[in-house]
């Protein structure tokens, strides 16, 4: 009962907080400077009849109406599942963001798979080996992983790998020319996924290991950790089901996050990659004053963190049984 | 602390390696304008930058690592190459109504084709003769001119159906409807130059005037009369044909005295199917065309295009048709471009900019990995002034500015050594460049740097007082008394970030403006800002800009320069610069018959004088473009007003 309330609060408080943050984009964005009925029109229209093309354009974009007006047109169409026009593309907003969407899905999700799949396992076994050689290089090696640039992992991970030992492609998201269908199509994409792959993958597999590091040496001083062994359980199983549990807490947060980030586009990647997400969406997006397409991504991020924030609640109640629901 | 030693020299080593191997670290682009999107460039073996002389002997050139002579070119179409485009291809396939990115303009000219009116590979406007079997012009009473235009056999569609005189007439009811102006806000101002364009347009009238069909091979184009006379008036008769029966289908072309009009179920709903409908409409995926490829398929995830030749094409004005089957377009990015090329991952590089990236790319021709051509670019990077704004109205504060700078040490600078500089309102690749050049060097005010200069002219402007109004003393900043107010020589300069043109300004610039007694102002914005600036929206405060800007093949300076509110802004007179004398230079240009090249020219070399003294611009840069590519593409030859989509129909491919 009380965890139905407090999920009731939580909803009603993120519909509060939506609606607030929609209408502060929403104002900032419209007063950024940069029109993008001109941006639309660019350089091409004689100038006998080019006042007369950008009353007419304005006016079916609705730019006329006053910003409140705008708005209200803009949130309802919202609601609705309309996310507006691209000024830039001259479409709907929902025809432009489905190809991107799903390239950032992808890529994010393999990334996601490779930093769980190592980072977990190294962070756990370097708390139970600490201030050992083993842990002291991947203390080394973490460190270096999350603090160089992505960009600069990139360009050496391209020379490496697709210049010096041409294993993989150099960028883009598929060879040019490949007609393969299936499988063949799939192998084709993966080869091309591989290196911006591993290259978001390795400041994620530094934080990660260092967090969960950490979160399992305190677990491990716990006074119920030297019961157990007391107790001679098998140290597998004191690490993982007694001290892997209480050390979850963090990593649901971090988790949490990582789960709402695959939906955020990494620009510095998808550039020198050429992989077609949404962060490259989003600057373009941003420098051509296509506000539909900003605003739709925004709002998108704003309910996937709102939301996100909620499951991360539950999802305490379900690793830490003393975590409750309530207000 | 070894270790600590260790992991730094690791980390330096890394980033040294990869910075340095992954090859041009990729200037970037400086060019705002929509009519050089394609990026910046300088470079080739011409290191001198002193000014025309540097360019005179290159215009543009290939050196070939493995050129083979035009004779071994094959006479059926085979094998493919794939173009890396620094800007994405979108999938937008109808026009630059819709689109402007520079690869979508170049797909257009491969997949459209039969237009009447073309230029030549040297920028000449002629009827193109494998279209137009004849064209016969005549001056009305009433001050319009009918164009009557005979269409040749044998044009047809990539369905084998004919071209004829109704789909030209049909292109031009189409697009200047109001019918299509409900498809994603079409602009649809391709033909305003027709007769009765205006009452058509508004929807008043279904019948456009000046359109006439006259049989199947036949229409006529009237221009109104307020569109002459006109230099280009040749370019008014230009139609590409749209086909009637695939985006109006059912839909028939009428003629009657009133004009032509279209008969059938001709909607916006309609248009929003054949032409708006993502998977099949002609905006997205045009099947019958009439070009010299035809577009094969999209790829939206990778933004891949591939073309391939179109058997049935007539060829282009020189009867050329290509000899590369297929035509693959992908996007590259500056920092792995030459790496791509070097790979074999692409074959064509276009328009290379960068000292930087050059280089990588000579280093391959070097190595025989690959071929390069060269070819100066028809515009320039440039400050603009906004001569509507104190102080930057006065002719003198614009030029004593002018003088504050080494243009050709910026040039260097810039680009690398791969750039020369111009002095007048011109690109390198205008045919009137190329006749006067001599003229230019002996008549043009070249601004060399002079900042005593620029303080006699700041003086002779009235900036002869201190801030406490006494005489100047000759150092610090100047003022002027206006209307009793004392002001300041204050220059606002707005310009954008992360740009190497700004940077280089900044290093240039402000010491030698504060020695001449001016204090310059920097603001750094994003494009749009910069451009809502330029235009005056909102609140005006910046004297200069700097961009970048090119010259189409319809230079019409009358527009840049024209007095009149409608050409302020919108991308025409953006130096808002009032001046009868430089309105009047530009507008006499503007009467001149096509033929009168000699008139032209003289008006053409007046209009320098005037501008190069006027200066509502600084011309900084002009850059020469590097074209790299593999060995098996054979016959490349691109100037900066014949690009690649152009220079397709006379090249080869060797497997």
């Amino acid at each position: 009962m009380r965890k139905g309330r407090y999920l009731l609060k939580r909803l009603i408080y993120i519909i509060f907080v939506f609606f607030i943050i929609s209408i502060l984009m929403f104002t900032i964005y419209k007063a950024l400077p940069g029109d993008p009925v001109k941006m639309m029109m660019g350089d091409n229209v004689k100038p006998e009849v080019y006042q007369q093309q950008y009353d007419i354009i304005r006016e079916q974009l609705g730019l006329d109406d006053p910003i409140p007006v705008q708005y209200i047109k803009w949130i309802t169409n919202m609601l609705r599942g309309d996310f507006g026009y691209s000024t830039e593309y001259r479409r709907p907003v929902k025809d432009v963001i489905g190809v991107p969407m799903r390239n950032t899905v992808l890529l994010n999700l393999f990334s996601m798979i490779i930093v769980f799949a190592v980072a977990v396992p190294l962070g756990i076994t370097t708390a139970v080996r600490k201030n050992s050689i083993f842990d002291k290089f991947i203390q080394v090696i973490t460190i270096v992983g999350y603090s160089v640039p992505s960009f600069v992992i990139a360009l050496l991970a391209i020379y490496l790998f697709a210049i010096r030992i041409p294993l993989f492609p150099i960028s883009g998201v598929k060879t040019a020319g490949f007609e393969g269908t299936g499988m063949a199509a799939f192998l084709d994409s993966a080869k091309h996924m591989i290196l911006p792959v591993l290259v978001m993958s390795v400041g994620g597999i530094g934080s990660i290991t260092r967090y969960v590091r950490a979160s399992m040496i305190d677990a491990l001083r716990m006074d119920y950790i030297k019961t157990a062994r007391s107790k001679g359980l098998r140290e597998k199983v004191v690490i993982y089901v007694h001290a892997f549990r209480n050390a979850l807490v963090p990593v649901v947060t971090v988790t949490t996050w990582w789960l709402i980030g695959l939906f955020g586009g990494s620009v510095v990647i998808e550039s020198i990659f050429l992989w077609d997400g949404l962060g490259k969406m989003m600057i373009t997006g941003l420098s051509q004053r296509d506000f539909a397409v900003v605003l739709a991504m925004q709002m998108f991020y704003v309910i996937l963190s709102l939301v996100g924030n909620v499951l991360m609640d539950i999802a305490y109640t379900l690793v830490d049984p003393r975590v409750r629901l309530e207000n | 602390m070894k270790k600590k030693k260790l992991l730094s020299m690791f980390l330096v080593a890394a980033m040294t390696v990869s910075l340095a191997a992954c090859g041009g670290g990729g200037d970037d682009t400086v060019t705002n304008n929509s009519d050089d999107n394609s990026g910046d460039n300088s470079g080739s073996d011409v290191q001198d930058v002193a000014g025309t002389e540097a360019i005179n002997e290159s215009v543009s050139g290939t050196e070939a690592a493995g050129g083979a002579p035009a004779g071994d070119r094959p006479d059926t179409p085979s094998g493919q190459i794939v173009i890396g485009s620094m800007t994405d291809l979108e999938d937008d396939f109808y026009d630059t109504n819709y689109t402007v990115t520079a690869t979508n303009y170049k797909t257009y000219n491969i997949i459209h084709g039969y237009d009447t009116v073309v230029t030549t590979k040297e920028g000449e406007w002629i009827t193109d003769p494998t279209v137009v079997a004849d064209i016969q012009q005549a001056e009305n009473e009433d001050g319009t001119k009918t164009f009557t235009i005979t269409l040749n056999d044998g044009l047809v569609w990539t369905d084998g159906t004919n071209v004829t005189a109704k789909d030209y007439v049909f292109a031009t009811l189409l697009e200047s409807s109001p019918e299509m102006m409900g498809v994603d806000n079409y602009s649809g101002t391709n033909y305003t130059q027709i007769d009765g364009w205006d009452a058509f347009s508004s929807g008043e009238t279904k019948n456009l005037k000046g359109m006439r069909l006259i049989d199947d091979k036949t229409f006529s184009l009237t221009v109104s009369a307020e569109e002459l006379p006109y230099h280009y008036d040749l370019a008014y008769a230009g139609v590409r044909p749209r086909p009637l029966a695939v985006i109006a289908p059912g839909c028939d072309i009428v003629d009657s005295e009133e004009g032509a009009s279209i008969s059938g179920d001709f909607t916006t709903d309609v248009l929003l199917e054949t032409i708006g409908n993502t998977d099949t409409g002609y905006r997205y995926n045009p099947q019958v065309t009439c070009g010299p490829y035809r577009l094969e398929s999209y790829d939206a995830s990778s933004r891949q295009g591939t073309f391939v030749v179109n058997e049935l094409y007539a060829g282009n004005y020189e009867g050329m048709k290509p000899m590369i089957e297929k035509v693959i377009i992908k996007t590259v990015t500056a920092e792995t471009e030459i790496n791509e090329l070097k790979a074999g991952t692409v074959d064509l590089l276009f328009e290379i900019s960068g000292g930087e990236s050059i280089e990588a790319g000579l280093d391959l021709v070097d190595a025989g990995v690959a071929q390069k051509h060269t070819y100066f670019r028809n515009g320039y990077g440039l400050i603009r002034f906004d001569c509507s704004q104190f102080p930057t109205d006065s002719e003198k504060v614009r030029q004593a500015i002018a003088l504050c700078l080494d243009r050709n040490e910026f040039a260097k600078k810039y680009s690398g050594g791969y750039a020369s500089i111009v002095h007048g309102d011109y690109g390198l690749a205008q045919w009137e460049y190329q006749e006067a050049k001599d003229w230019i060097d002996q008549n043009l005010n070249t601004y060399e740097k002079d900042i005593e200069a620029a303080k006699t002219l700041l003086a002779e402007d009235g900036w002869t007082l201190n801030a406490d109004g006494s005489e100047y003393s000759g150092e610090g900043l100047r003022y002027k008394d206006v209307n009793g107010e004392l002001k300041p020589l204050e220059i606002q300069w707005c310009n954008t970030k992360d740009n190497p043109v700004s940077e280089l300004l900044s290093t240039m610039l402000p010491e030698a403006m504060k020695e001449a007694g001016m204090d310059l102002k920097a603001t750094t914005v994003d494009f749009p800002t910069l451009s809502a600036a330029i235009d005056h929206q909102g609140e005006t405060i910046y004297n200069m800009y700097n961009l970048a800007t090119g010259f189409s093949l319809q230079h019409s300076p009358w527009y840049y320069y024209g007095m009149d509110e409608k050409y302020m802004g919108g991308g025409y007179n953006s130096s808002w610069i009032k001046d009868e004398a430089l309105a009047s230079a530009a507008e006499a240009l503007k009467t001149i018959p096509l033929e009168d090249t000699e008139q032209w020219l003289e008006k053409w070399k007046e209009l320098q004088v005037v501008w190069n003294q006027k200066l509502p611009v600084v011309p900084l840069y002009s850059d020469e473009y590097h074209d790299f590519y593999s060995n098996k593409l054979q016959g490349w030859d691109t100037t900066s007003i014949w690009d690649w989509s152009q220079a397709l129909l006379h090249a080869w491919v060797t497997e």
